[in-house]
């Protein structure tokens, strides 16, 4: 990072800010975590106000793609196999665990590659793997296709939902003054991209996870915005270098291509998702099994498609603390320990 | 015999009896236990404790005990917690058909030396043997009877503003040890159970001050949930400081890799205690100076303001909220 010669520290930076509004999205869902762990917005002063964006994917994952999986569950017989958070995510009628408690058989699962391990300990079984995230973790479901086209595997497929951070970044470009990018995704990614955000107007700086990483971005935010240009800094020099991983990187441009995705709460965004190269179609369970076009029902009451965007908070929705909780979520934002509306109920505003 | 527990060792026959002479007899031999129905005993002079716990962690076997060990500590600290000196315990089986015989001696070994350790006397048992999948291994219940000396009153209702709050170790041990030894995670750290038996931790805190005002066992909700139990049934604050907590630099680890709060990860080995301010340093001299508490540390105090909450002063000297306890902890862990 480039010494702007200024002595204050961090904190002081961030307390003392006295410039105007100045709104900041982190759009990680572990920066929305630490953030709230490390109590950090009970330091900002009232003219910064900090929004936790669309980074948890859990959150952003639509009702739709839930109802896709219990279908296949159903009507397919098939074994889902899927990261532990998503099984409380609501559908439109129910949720995975819903389904499960029915009798649907729905594996819980700690990386894509586990899935194919399964698949392949359970030849008798049609295993779906439930293929979520951004950047950090497509490379990974890249990989297990990968390994079970090494296998042989007929039994294995993966139902993909994975998205790519950039058309949120414009997408949401209104709502917020400066992005803190998510240092994984940079990490894989590289920061070729947000030199090029600036160009669009865009600002940001890419964030470590610690204390002191977290600090320390903030006050670079806050530093550079008061310059009055948009800007790039990467506050994350240990992890994340202008090229990124240049491994997953080939490993997704070879097996994957963009498509449109669709978003809680943000809806479809164009060239937003990454789905399986034709190539591949018989590991991509919408072609192996010709999923019908499934539309999700969200509550109407729930907010969390606003939350995501910063127009509310998560206190502002009706549901919040009452009919939604974490043991009972509504929206997707109550599910993971990662999710806004989830971090506000657990460490209550002091 | 046979080198695995069959349905016949639980039928009451002759078969039985072995399994009881060769396992538990031997290993839990005191003046007490008899071939008799029922122990005859003499109560305590003083007011008594009694509790019971049952057991059924998965596996059975970790690093730093096993289930047999664990039944004794569970026990034997929640007597402890009431300041009460444990006298006698009994204990249940109930033994999965094809249950190997040598696990079975190792658990009873385990289940004598931790008796011994702390001075309580098995004194009745009983055997079951349940069909091949009805449970998993061995499941075992312990019932334990303590004397609490005049002038000890612990208990979670009498925390008071301005005590000191201490822990006996560092913590979340037994928790992330079972996490690891599933092995769902393929996370390779070297972590052992704090799973111990606590009495004469307590029994020297007694013999600095009989004012203790809470003792309680982090076992499964972890130091967390007891903080909350102790801030509700009190009605005060508590409030700590994230750093002053101790957790071993492998815990942290895996807790960072996981997303988890080792606050919330279970102890078997470790006590929550509340002290007037006035004791709590030579409380935790004592403390530093006995067996499985060498790692005491103060980690707060208890406080008028934010009753029934526990409050945080986090690694940047901000204040948060330590979320309440949940209900996603890991299953059978004890």
């Amino acid at each position: 990072m480039e010494n702007t010669g200024d002595k204050r520290t961090a904190r002081e930076i961030i307390t003392g800010y006295t410039g105007p509004k100045l709104r900041i999205m982190e759009v990680c869902g572990t920066h929305t975590h630490e953030i709230f762990r490390l109590g950090i917005r009970a330091l900002l002063p009232k003219n910064i106000e900090l929004i936790s964006g669309p980074g948890c994917p859990v959150c952003v994952t639509p009702t739709g793609y839930i109802d896709e999986a219990i279908w296949l569950a159903k009507e397919k017989s098939a074994t889902i196999c899927t990261f532990g958070d998503l099984v409380r995510v609501p559908g439109s009628s129910k949720s995975l665990a819903g389904e499960r408690a029915e009798g649907g058989h729905i594996q819980v699962v700690y990386s894509p590659l586990d899935a194919e391990i399964y698949a392949k300990e359970h030849p008798g079984e049609q295993v779906v793997f439930l293929s979520v995230g951004f950047e950090t973790t497509t490379p990974a479901s890249c990989l297990a296709v990968k390994q079970a086209i090494e296998d042989g595997l007929d039994n294995f497929s993966i139902l993909t939902a994975n998205k790519t951070m950039p058309s949120a970044y414009y997408a949401l470009k209104d709502s917020v003054d400066v992005y803190l990018y998510p240092g994984h995704v940079n990490a894989i990614t590289g920061t070729k991209l947000c030199e090029s955000l600036v160009a669009d107007g865009i600002s940001g700086v890419v964030a470590g996870f610690t204390a002191k990483e977290l600090m320390t971005a903030l006050a670079a935010a806050i530093i550079k915005s008061q310059e009055g240009k948009p800007f790039f800094v990467n506050a994350y020099p240990r992890v994340v270098t202008r090229e990124g991983s240049r491994e997953a990187q080939k490993i997704v441009a070879d097996m994957m291509e963009p498509c449109d995705a669709q978003w809680r709460g943000l809806g479809v965004i164009k060239n937003s998702g990454m789905k399986l190269r034709s190539a591949y179609g018989l590991y991509d369970a919408r072609c192996k099994y010709q999923i019908p076009a499934i539309e999700g029902h969200e509550n109407p009451a729930c907010r969390c498609g606003e939350v995501l965007q910063g127009k509310c908070k998560s206190s502002d929705c009706p549901l919040f603390g009452k009919n939604c909780t974490p043991e009972h979520p509504v929206g997707a934002c109550m599910v993971s320990n990662e999710g806004a509306c989830s971090a506000y109920y657990s460490y209550a505003n002091m | 015999m046979s080198e695995t527990v069959t349905l016949a060792h639980g039928a009451g026959g002759r078969q039985t009896s072995e399994l009881i002479d060769r396992v538990f007899k031997s290993h839990f031999s005191n003046s007490d236990l008899t071939a008799d129905d029922a122990a005859v005993l003499t109560p305590p002079a003083g007011r008594m404790a009694m509790t019971t716990d049952g057991f059924i962690v998965s596996p059975a076997f970790f690093a730093g005990g096993n289930i047999g060990k664990l039944s004794i500590c569970g026990t034997v600290n929640d007597l402890s917690c009431m300041g009460a000196k444990p006298l006698y315990l009994t204990c249940s089986f109930v033994i999965e058909e094809g249950f190997e015989m040598e696990k079975l001696e190792q658990i009873a070994d385990a289940m004598a030396k931790t008796a011994a350790e702390c001075g309580v006397r098995i004194v009745a048992g009983d055997t079951k043997v349940a069909g091949k999948g009805q449970v998993d291994g061995v499941f075992i219940t312990t019932t334990g009877v303590g004397e609490i000396p005049d002038g000890v009153e612990t208990s979670g209702a009498k925390a008071k503003p301005g005590d000191v709050i201490l822990v006996t170790g560092d913590i979340g041990r037994h928790g992330c040890t079972i996490l690891l030894e599933r092995e769902d995670f393929g996370i390779d750290a070297k972590v052992t159970s704090d799973c111990a038996p606590l009495w004469n931790c307590v029994k020297a805190m007694l013999e600095v001050t009989k004012d203790i005002h809470v003792i309680r066992d982090a076992t499964r909700g972890g130091v967390g949930t007891v903080l909350y139990e102790i801030a509700g049934q009190s009605n005060v604050g508590v409030k700590i400081d994230s750093e002053k907590v101790p957790v071993e630099p492998q815990v942290k680890g895996v807790c960072r890799m996981l997303g988890l709060e080792p606050l919330y990860l279970a102890c078997e080995g470790r006590l929550v205690v509340v002290v007037p301010r006035e004791h709590a340093n030579e409380v935790l001299t004592t403390l530093k100076n006995c067996k499985y508490s060498e790692g005491a540390a103060v980690i707060g105090e208890i406080t008028k303001e934010h009753a029934k909450s526990v409050v945080m002063t986090t690694e940047i000297g901000s204040q948060t909220m330590l979320p309440r306890p949940g209900g996603e902890l890991l299953p059978r862990i004890c």
